[in-house]
């Protein structure tokens, strides 16, 4: 069910609100349908550092257990930035840090003594760019699973199977699984990371800008994908693409220069956001 | 003669000149290659890969030669080579921010460009002296140190090839730090790093300085690695060196084989790097 | 969520993870340790083998000139001599001729040919020398004997000063003809390292030069010389390096005389020559020392070309980035 945006006041008003049909469309998710949302991520005063300069100052917000969570805002804004925080990639290179804490499931993943692979076998990540191991498309998934769990070869199957089966992917790679990643097409190769990142059957989903490199029909393979593995993970996704963000997401965060401006339900914010800021980013005046 | 014409005369000078200086460069190849046809193509035969060297003024082959030689070339590779990757992992994957890093790479190009004899004397001192005679394994201790630079150079750069977001993908699995090296990491520059191996090998297949005083050269055919080992490199410089026309003939028909296998490592590392067989994404 | 039962499993697992990667990396950390260690131990144990020489004649050996085992008298100049004199040669030739080729592959030849005329020269830079070595002897050799050094003892030996340098009997073996022979080996090497040097030139900055209307001389002469020169700078240092420490393409050529002399048309020696030629046979408390001894003066002169090749790099990548 689509709801239409039209504007209130007249577009020849002073405060004039961009013509009928360039604000997205908003649908309603069926947030009240599936429950009251539960915690599973909360986030307090979270700052980050690239060396010396603060690129994240002070975030406070909470993500929902199986429910999507959109971030949006312009380029360098911190959205990728803050994603990265949560299964600590950031991790990986010296002179970035992060202070505060992020409570997944009311345990602190900043803190030091935190196993990161266990961390990272917890919350998967899908890259902007598609990146296949160099391997079959069989290893490819299999990888991650072998790395945490011992399973008989029927077992194993079952889970590749399951995972392709989850990305959308298996009709088209189930003749060819011995094949070389890398033998797949742009859309495809995404959608074989994200079986790659379910198939280890992770608790939260992070996707960073997931078709920001591909065509029209993959990114929409890619949404719809979204919206079916939302029944049983915590998705938080980075987008350029405002409509992306309004179609698919529950809530919405909207950041700029390193704050959270606003968050809230994805209708809210789309059709009567709060903030000056976030009006004119939703309305195209800016970013 | 005005400037302008005097600008067209220096340049038609200076490319004519260049031409002639890359027509030389090819002249001396073919020079070359034509001289080893010549005197080496006759020197061959099926005899040489069955008959071991012979004494003055007898008939004979380069069998003991080869042998040794591929032998200690084996040994080499097979000893220099996870060296080399080892180091060259250090330096890409976790060598960042270290005072360790930087060091070793001008120490690796001190090493890499080493005149091979020295390292010959240092093995000489370091092996041959304790163990009281020439072997074979002195030599392919030699040969081994002139392997691990050009290795590690290589793994180096290939290492730095694969994009970070490969490693990150891999990370995010929560793949151990070692596991992202070995069986992404590695895989991914697998080509390039088989690349540089084959190009050690071709360089150390023709040396002969680093053998001159470990493996020294054994007329006779011998598997023994604690002793002098023939090899094609040495023999060639004895033979050519005699006055014997014999030996002479022999040592051209080494220095044909020598080559021709070289050319073909080179070729074929061409052909490796070159090859996308389905490990480049599109 | 990972099953509780695969849970645990998985943290045992990341446990022997965390000392596995400490194994790795500080496996990968020994070798490359080893690496220096390396080279610390070449130059320690040349240096020991060095002593009883050093101890004999201390620094007086780097100018004396005489070479008698027999009365264990031993003095590098010579072979020092050789060695300078025949690079120089080497350079002085292989230098502008590498200019060229990489010149003529990045500027002038049609492209169609650049491959196969690179794969040449790069062919030629991977035969190894002793294939010039036998090359030299049984063919450069006879053919400078016989034609170029008579001619060049007409022609040059007559002119005053530097007639110096060509005169005495045409040998076809010597300082000249191993400096040829040098030459021929290290200017594919220089060739190609310069030419890849060059093609790495923005094509918009070749453009823009061609399209104010200068030639291709200066296009090379004034924008990619300059652009390149800190690349061309170690291409030719590195050559230097092979060159200074070439032995079998030296040794079959250059004669073996220790003997220092004026004219390059004379036998000589250099380091790794002597090395290659008498180290198997020494025998007597001095001799293998001071063999060693010129070793290590060699390493010594390659290293200090190679460390002032990158402090250059070094020094000339700072201007540039400022």
């Amino acid at each position: 069910m689509t709801i239409d945006v039209s504007p209130v006041d007249s577009p020849t008003q002073n405060s004039a609100r961009p013509p009928l049909g360039t604000a997205p469309m908003v649908s309603v998710n069926r947030t009240a349908e599936r429950g009251v949302p539960q915690t599973k991520v909360v986030i307090k005063d979270l700052r980050f550092y690239y060396k010396n300069y603060e690129a994240l100052k002070g975030i406070n917000l909470e993500l929902y257990d199986r429910r999507v969570t959109a971030f949006i805002g312009p380029s360098g804004c911190g959205k990728s930035t803050l994603l990265r925080i949560l299964n600590r990639i950031y991790d990986l290179y010296p002179g970035q840090r992060a202070t505060g804490q992020v409570l997944v499931d009311g345990k602190d993943i900043l803190d030091a003594r935190q196993d990161l692979n266990l961390l990272r076998a917890r919350i998967g990540m899908v890259f902007q760019k598609p990146t296949p191991f160099p391997m079959s498309i069989y290893d490819n998934i299999a990888f991650g699973i072998r790395l945490y769990e011992k399973l008989s070869a029927q077992e194993l199957d079952n889970r590749v199977e399951q995972a392709l089966r989850r990305a959308a992917l298996w009709d088209e790679v189930k003749d060819k699984l011995k094949q070389s990643g890398l033998s797949l097409s742009g859309g495809q190769q995404q959608r074989l990371c994200i079986a790659r990142a379910v198939a280890v059957k992770p608790e939260i989903l992070l996707l960073d800008e997931p078709c920001s490199a591909l065509d029209p029909l993959s990114t929409q393979r890619v949404e719809e994908l979204i919206a079916e593995l939302k029944s049983d993970y915590t998705i938080a996704i980075v987008t350029h693409n405002m409509q992306q963000a309004a179609r698919s997401s529950d809530y919405t965060a909207f950041m700029y220069l390193g704050q959270l401006i606003e968050f809230d339900e994805t209708e809210a914010i789309f059709t009567h956001p709060k903030e000056r800021q976030t009006e004119d980013y939703i309305t195209g005046r800016f970013g | 003669m005005t400037l302008y014409t005097r600008r067209r005369a220096t340049n038609l000078v200076i490319l004519t000149l260049s031409l002639f200086a890359t027509g030389l460069g090819l002249l001396f190849l073919f020079l070359i290659l034509g001289a080893l046809l010549y005197h080496g193509l006759p020197a061959l035969s099926f005899g040489t890969f069955t008959h071991a060297t012979p004494a003055p003024g007898n008939q004979g082959g380069l069998s003991n030669a080869i042998y040794g030689s591929v032998v200690m070339t084996a040994v080499a590779t097979l000893v220099g080579t996870p060296v080399g990757i080892l180091t060259g992992t250090y330096l890409a994957e976790y060598g960042r921010g270290s005072w360790l890093a930087p060091v070793v790479r001008f120490v690796n190009d001190i090493l890499l460009s080493a005149p091979s004899i020295v390292i010959g004397v240092f093995v000489y001192t370091l092996v041959v002296v304790p163990m009281g005679h020439f072997s074979a394994w002195a030599g392919s201790i030699a040969l081994a140190i002139l392997v691990v630079p050009v290795v590690v150079r290589t793994s180096e750069d290939m290492l730095n090839l694969v994009p970070s977001g490969l490693r990150e993908a891999a990370f995010a699995l929560g793949t151990p730090g070692w596991k992202v090296v070995v069986m992404i990491t590695y895989r991914a520059a697998l080509q390039g790093m088989m690349t540089g191996v084959m190009l050690a090998v071709a360089r150390i297949a023709g040396e002969t300085a680093p053998l001159l005083f470990t493996a020294l050269n054994n007329q006779f055919s011998s598997a023994n690695m604690n002793g002098p080992m023939a090899n094609l490199p040495v023999v060639i410089f004895q033979f050519a060196m005699s006055p014997y026309a014999d030996w002479q003939r022999l040592a051209w028909g080494g220095a044909l084989l020598i080559t021709f296998a070289i050319l073909f490592l080179n070729i074929g590392a061409r052909f490796l790097a070159n090859w996308s067989g389905g490990s480049t994404s599109r | 969520m990972v099953e509780t039962a695969a849970f645990s499993h998985a943290s045992q697992r990341s446990g022997r993870h965390r000392l596995e990667d400490a194994i790795f990396r500080n496996a990968t950390r020994g070798f490359a340790i080893f690496v220096l260690l390396l080279l610390a131990a070449i130059m320690i144990s040349l240096l020991v083998g060095a002593l009883p020489a050093i101890r004999a004649f201390g620094f007086a050996f780097l100018w004396d000139q005489s070479w008698n085992p027999v009365k264990d008298l031993f003095g590098g100049a010579p072979a020092i001599y050789g060695t300078l004199v025949t690079s120089l040669i080497a350079m002085l030739i292989a230098v502008p001729v590498a200019l060229g080729v990489a010149m003529f592959l990045t500027e002038l030849c049609p492209p169609p040919l650049r491959r196969p005329i690179g794969i040449l020269i790069e062919l030629l830079a991977a035969i190894p020398s002793i294939i010039y070595g036998i090359w030299g002897l049984f063919i450069l050799a006879p053919f400078l004997q016989e034609t170029v050094q008579p001619f060049l003892g007409a022609t040059l030996g007559a002119v005053p000063l530097l007639g110096v340098l060509f005169s005495g009997p045409p040998l076809g073996l010597g300082m000249l003809t191993a400096g040829l022979i040098l030459a021929a080996m290290v200017l594919p090497f220089i060739a190609a390292v310069t030419r890849d040097v060059f093609m790495t030139v923005p094509a918009i900055l070749r453009e823009s030069a061609y399209g104010v209307g200068c030639t291709t001389a200066e296009v090379v002469r004034d924008i990619v010389l300059p652009y390149t020169r800190v690349g061309v700078v170690g291409g030719v240092m590195l050559g230097l390096g092979r060159a200074l420490g070439e032995t079998m393409a030296v040794t079959f050529v250059i004669g073996n005389a220790h003997r220092v002399s004026a004219s390059l048309l004379a036998p000589g020696t250099t380091i790794s020559a002597t090395l290659a030629n008498e180290f198997s046979e020494a025998v007597g408390p001095l001799y293998i020392p001071s063999l060693i001894l010129l070793g290590f003066i060699l390493f010594i002169i390659t290293f200090a070309v190679l460390a002032a090749a990158k402090l250059m790099l070094l020094r000339l990548d700072r201007q540039a980035a400022k």
